[in-house]
């Protein structure tokens, strides 16, 4: 699935990720290939990115991320 | 006939301010560059942070937010931008006079209060009953043009979104320059708070989604963040239209300058040349005097 991070100054990342571990505000979670649309309200903590055994962490003081068809966006503050 | 040293002196002079002129454009030229980029760089977030808030407030009563309340309409805050400093042609003026004419008109007999971003449009309230009072609204607002980062205008906003909560302001108004090319700034006057309901255009959100706490508290999350948006858009364009009308001021300003220097130039010829014939004719006479 793609994934892509946004701030309001400029594009974080932009990308294919296997798989993505989001501070939920209720607790963390994890989105997977063919996630159920979503809308989650972030909050402060580290976005987990992997692929292809990579690992790439991306901090974020909060946001919100929709899911849809494989397409995934990161809204940071 | 003009003296000719007095000629040289203004033409120099005059060089010396187009060569000034010309360097501002320049700076100016790049300095709008980095502002249309930034303006660039965060539209994609912003038309996401729209369409998922238009996503998830259909079928919402967003007026029950805190920030959608409306029950008075008496206390009016007018958000001004202006630019920090001048030699930008109408720019800072336009938006000014549209402020007063605001006042006068549209929020007539209504307690007007004034927040200004900017030293031009501080410099120009600060004398009149309107400018900022109380302590919830943000101070220090003209040093968020030296390093305009999206943190820095979040925190204003967030103070102004206090003051409204705190039911000092009914209204909450925005007014600033938008930037349409780099020789035309239009002056926009946008509702800040009360929050606007989103246009619901029937579309909403067709995927079947799964709402990560519950739709109210997403809602009540992303508000915010579009109101912090909000105010940060309106200062980046502020700021790619102060750039924009500066480099067209300084360009016509380099224009001026160049016909001045030629009409300079011909006025020193035409003085140059009458002191010589007048050399001439001085001689030719001398000439004659001593020969007759």
């Amino acid at each position: 699935m793609t994934l892509e991070i946004l701030s309001p100054e400029k594009l974080i990342f932009k990308g294919v990720a296997e798989s993505i571990q989001l501070p939920g505000k209720d607790g963390s979670f994890g989105i997977l290939e063919n996630h159920a649309p979503i809308i989650a309200t972030l909050k402060k903590g580290v976005v987990k990115v992997s692929n292809e055994g990579q690992e790439t962490e991306f901090e974020i003081k909060g946001g919100v991320v929709e899911v849809v068809k494989n397409k995934v966006i990161v809204l940071s503050d | 006939m003009p003296n000719l040293k007095e000629v040289r002196v203004r033409i120099t002079s005059v060089n010396s301010t187009k060569q000034i002129t010309s360097a501002m454009k320049m700076v100016s030229a790049a300095k709008l560059r980095k502002a249309q980029d930034a303006v660039t760089q965060m539209r994609p977030y912003a038309e996401k942070l729209q369409e998922i808030l238009k996503g998830v407030s259909a079928g919402l009563d967003t007026s029950e937010n805190v920030y959608g309340r409306n029950d008075k309409d008496e206390n009016v805050l007018i958000i001004t931008i202006s630019s920090n400093r001048g030699l930008c042609g109408a720019f800072n003026s336009q938006v000014i006079k549209h402020v007063k004419h605001l006042i006068a008109d549209d929020y007539k007999g209504k307690n007007v209060t004034i927040l200004t971003f900017g030293k031009k449009a501080e410099e120009a309230f600060r004398k009149t009953d309107h400018f900022i009072k109380g302590t919830l609204l943000p101070r220090h607002t003209n040093e968020i043009f030296d390093d305009l980062t999206y943190d820095r205008t979040a925190e204003a906003a967030s103070k102004i979104m206090g003051a409204f909560k705190a039911k000092q302001f009914d209204r909450v108004m925005l007014v600033y320059n938008s930037f349409k090319n780099a020789a035309v700034q239009i002056v926009k006057t946008e509702q800040f708070l009360p929050v606007l309901p989103p246009e619901n255009d029937g579309s909403g959100v067709d995927a079947d989604y799964i709402f990560e706490p519950n739709k109210n508290e997403i809602v009540g999350d992303l508000i915010p963040k579009s109101l912090k948006t909000q105010l940060f858009k309106a200062l980046l364009d502020s700021t790619a239209s102060e750039h924009g009308a500066r480099m067209t001021a300084m360009h016509k300003a380099t224009d001026n300058a160049t016909d001045l220097i030629k009409e300079l130039k011909l006025t020193y010829n035409k003085a140059r040349q009458a002191a010589i014939t007048k050399e001439i004719l001085e001689i030719v006479g001398g000439a004659e005097a001593l020969n007759g």
